[in-house]
């Protein structure tokens, strides 16, 4: 039997793709070429509006939004995923080995990981920045490390459930090796829930990340990051609206387009 | 009088219910037999009204007392089912567990069904609930009816749910599988409650079963649906006797039933001999005798109506004594080696002095750890070609003996000694015994990788690897295509196939079966029973059989090793244990299936 909107194709799946293939195409594209330089300042050109030459229109600088917002949009989706990949990661690393074998080791990984849940994801993430210090690398550190606990979680209940179903049992009676057993037996069986929080946790990181910058602690000048763009524009809402709406609307499309990507591939099940 | 006429039920334009006719007269049981999926269970339900909406009556009606409850493409009248559940029909479910609520006390749950129907008054209620718990056998009613459920034991808590079944003298009752989740000793005691409560209220009862061995107990007439479809209905004892029907023959033959008729009626029991108080378990086994002392009466009833049927019963006694002889003879000259002991066949497992603990409190940190003994002081051998049957009530300590004899299970004391090759096993549930991952052929050829690893000498070729499985595949009787396929892609009959494989692709010389085909339907038992004889003789397996299916147990094995509250209480030939039980306890467990 299959339910409305199962399927291989759904509205949110071709929704979805569409928006963050378009995100994704313009991001990786931004590294490459973009249609003016993002540096160059033209004091003639100060706050033009949305036009043919500048779709997005110009800030403060007289810079081309549209070339920094496709910057920007690169760089936050590289490290949003590179953010997920660190903590993925740990999570299933350190999930696992709780989950599975439990005891001491249990015990201590998951009073760490209440003491991270303990404090608000931004503020830890400002804590571990300053303590590390400002620059891409950290950034993606210290919002991986924030990360890990959520999927630890999943990870390790995931282990816990399957650790006594009878195959698992079977597999150590047949003297199958305890890493074999964690990621060749297990592990598969856990992507369906996993693959959730994945894609939850991509978009936790694109907000984080952008957050970050909007403070002024995450990626530093030169460089454009949406973030930072947002709070650049924060003083030329009234006179230059369209300098905030185009960093904020690509958050909106990046967050929205993969929170439908998600939806479509978990309905199509 | 209830009339099913011609009724069909669709779901998604689907029919699981074809052209049904049933009748049920006042007094009479009628049991609706079959394997699941044949569509009993969406039959009741629809006389009941509990169908879920998605379901569609496409054709035929049902006619309560000339009431029309039901019609073709009419939706549920609701209001007028109402007026009939409960008051006029009743129903009892398999589970009693998930059929109580747990936050309420029991009292309370069956006094609903009096204050929906009843203008009483609360002195009446409780008075009438308590009157109910006498009658189904719950002596000290009081108790019960200030227990939560979770106090109460399996079959107690469905003696509460047959009170409230019962408690509205309805004139129909419609009990799905309300036995199947219970004790076999108990299972005995709800059954002869049901033919009690029927043969005093002189209602009608639709008793939906998929053990013919129950329907042949308890049921006047009897109805066997497939697919669907009724295919043969008929009084009791003329349909056991003579089927019309191939499908319903299958059934009866794939039941290994000549058994019951084989225990001599001397030996099941007067009422309840007195039993040795032994220690530990003590309440529940409290409980259980006096469930027991509860049914007395009907008891004996029961010996008197089975008076009548005796002398026939003889003749097919000896018939099919002859039969299992046989069949028996057959099995010992096929493998020359078969019969154990005496022959002088080496003990390819010898436990000696075992007692196993198993502690509480599990893996937490800040937990009190427990250490209980669940087996103590198990001595005995599994000689090679041998099937060792092992029985006993659950919780008896037959899966921490298995779990130990496989080396799961390390807190113990005593001696195991097997062969070279890790004794292997198969699990009960096939739905969760497969890794849901992995490819058949991935499966099979994952314990030859895993022999590899732990031993460089067993290494093996890929190629040789593949074809192993492939033979594997071959032996347990499935198709070469299969190998690609996963898990979900077969039955649950299938799957139990490769499982079997799998426990065998490293030749053990003992394979631990646990339950092996108790979740599957009766014809796929017969199957996978013939399988794993036929794969017996062939690579001169042992089996250490765990079920709490005595006639399983009576087909399948050499010997039987019987066990009661984590001791071993005897152990002898499963033709002497059946004729001449050591214990008493021995000849209770035989004689409750």
């Amino acid at each position: 039997m299959r339910k409305s909107g199962r399927g291989k194709w759904n509205k949110y799946l071709v929704a979805g793709l569409f928006m963050t293939g378009l995100a994704v195409f313009l991001g990786i594209l931004g590294f490459f070429w973009t249609p003016y330089s993002t540096t160059a300042m033209s004091a003639a050109e100060r706050f033009a509006g949305p036009s043919l030459l500048h779709p997005f229109g110009t800030d403060n600088f007289g810079r081309d939004i549209l070339s920094r917002v496709m910057k920007g949009l690169g760089t936050t989706i590289v490290i949003g995923s590179l953010v997920v990949l660190f903590s993925a990661a740990a999570g299933i690393l350190l999930g696992a080995v709780t989950g599975y074998f439990g005891g001491i080791v249990d015990e201590v990984v998951m009073r760490i990981t209440d003491a991270v849940n303990g404090f608000p994801s931004i503020l830890l993430g400002l804590v571990l920045i300053s303590i590390f210090g400002n620059g891409r690398q950290n950034v993606i550190l210290a919002l991986g490390i924030v990360f890990v606990p959520s999927y630890v979680r999943i990870v390790r209940s995931e282990f816990i459930r399957l650790r006594d179903a009878d195959y698992i049992s079977r597999a150590r009676l047949m003297g199958v090796g305890r890493a074999r057993i964690l990621f060749v037996h297990i592990l598969p069986n856990i992507f369906s829930v996993f693959w959730v929080s994945v894609m939850i946790g991509f978009n936790n990181a694109i907000l984080a990340e952008s957050g970050m910058s909007y403070l002024g602690i995450g990626v530093q000048p030169p460089d454009a990051s949406l973030g930072k763009m947002l709070s650049d524009a924060q003083g030329y809402l009234q006179s230059a609206p369209w300098y905030a709406l185009a960093p904020g609307l690509t958050i909106v499309w990046v967050v929205l387009g993969f929170s439908l990507f998600s939806e479509g591939v978990r309905r199509r099940g | 009088m209830i009339r099913i006429e011609n009724l069909s039920v669709a779901f998604d334009g689907t029919e699981v219910v074809k052209n049904v006719n049933l009748e049920l007269a006042d007094g009479e049981i009628l049991g609706v037999v079959g394997e699941s999926g044949s569509g009993k269970s969406v039959t009741a339900l629809t006389l009941m009204g509990l169908v879920s909406e998605t379901a569609q009556v496409t054709s035929g009606r049902i006619l309560f007392d000339n009431v029309v409850l039901r019609e073709a493409g009419k939706p549920l009248d609701k209001a007028l089912y109402r007026r009939f559940q409960g008051a006029e029909m009743s129903m009892v479910f398999q589970e009693p567990m998930t059929s109580l609520n747990p936050t309420q006390r029991v009292g309370r749950q069956v006094e609903e069904v009096l204050r929906l129907h009843r203008d009483f008054t609360k002195e009446q209620i409780r008075a009438r609930v308590l009157e109910t718990f006498q009658a189904v056998g719950l002596r000290e009613a009081e108790k019960v009816y200030a227990s939560y459920p979770h106090e109460l034991s399996g079959g107690m808590r469905q003696r509460v749910m047959i009170a409230m079944a019962v408690i509205l003298h309805p004139d129909l009752v419609v009990a799905d599988e309300p036995t199947t989740a219970l004790d076999v000793t108990v299972q005995n005691q709800i059954v002869e409650l049901l033919r009690e409560i029927n043969n005093r209220e002189q209602n009608a009862m639709l008793f939906i079963t998929h053990d013919l061995n129950l329907a042949k107990r308890i049921c006047h007439r009897v109805a066997v649906m497939k697919d669907g479809c009724v295919v043969e209905q008929g009084e009791t004892e003329e349909l056991f006797r003579h089927p019309k029907q191939e499908y319903t023959r299958k059934l009866i033959e794939a039941v290994p039933s000549r058994l019951k008729r084989r225990v001599s009626y001397k030996s099941c029991g007067i009422g309840v001999s007195p039993e040795k108080e032994s220690a530990g378990d003590g309440a529940s086994e409290r409980e259980r005798r006096k469930e027991s002392a509860g049914d007395g009466a009907s008891e004996r009833e029961r010996r008197e109506e089975s008076a009548a049927d005796r002398a026939s019963e003889r003749e097919r006694r000896e018939e099919s004594a002859a039969d299992v002889t046989s069949e028996r003879e057959r099995r010992k000259g096929c493998a020359a080696d078969a019969a154990p002991g005496q022959t002088g066949e080496p003990a390819v497992l010898q436990v000696r002095e075992l007692s196993v603990f198993y502690r509480e409190g599990g893996n937490s940190l800040f937990a009190a750890k427990r250490h209980h003994r669940v087996v103590e002081d198990a001595t005995f051998d599994i000689y090679l070609g041998e099937s060792l049957g092992l029985v006993g009530e659950s919780g008896c300590g037959k899966t921490s003996l298995s779990r130990a004899i496989l080396g799961m299970n390390r807190d113990i004391q005593g001696s195991i000694t097997h062969g070279s090759v890790r004794p292997q096993m198969i699990f009960q549930d096939p739905y969760s015994s497969l890794n849901p991952a992995k490819t058949i052929g991935w499966l099979l050829q994952e314990p030859l990788r895993a022999a590899a690893a732990l031993d460089k000498s067993r290494a093996m070729s890929k190629a040789d690897m593949e074809a192993a499985a492939y033979d594997m595949l071959r032996r347990v009787g499935m198709e070469e295509f299969y190998f690609h396929r996963k898990p979900s892609q077969l039955s649950g009959g299938q799957r139990q196939r490769v499982s079997i494989g799998q426990a065998l692709i490293t030749r053990p010389g003992l394979i631990v079966a646990d339950e092996p085909v108790s979740a599957l339907d009766v014809t796929i038992q017969a199957q996978i029973m013939e399988l794993m004889q036929g794969l017996q003789q062939e690579l001169h397996l042992s089996y250490l059989f765990i079920s709490h299916d005595i006639n399983v147990v009576y087909k399948m094995c050499d010997r039987i090793m019987v066990m009661k509250e984590g001791r071993i209480l005897e152990i002898g030939e499963t033709e002497e244990l059946f004729a001449h039980p050591g214990q008493e306890y021995t000849r209770q467990l035989l004689c409750a299936s």
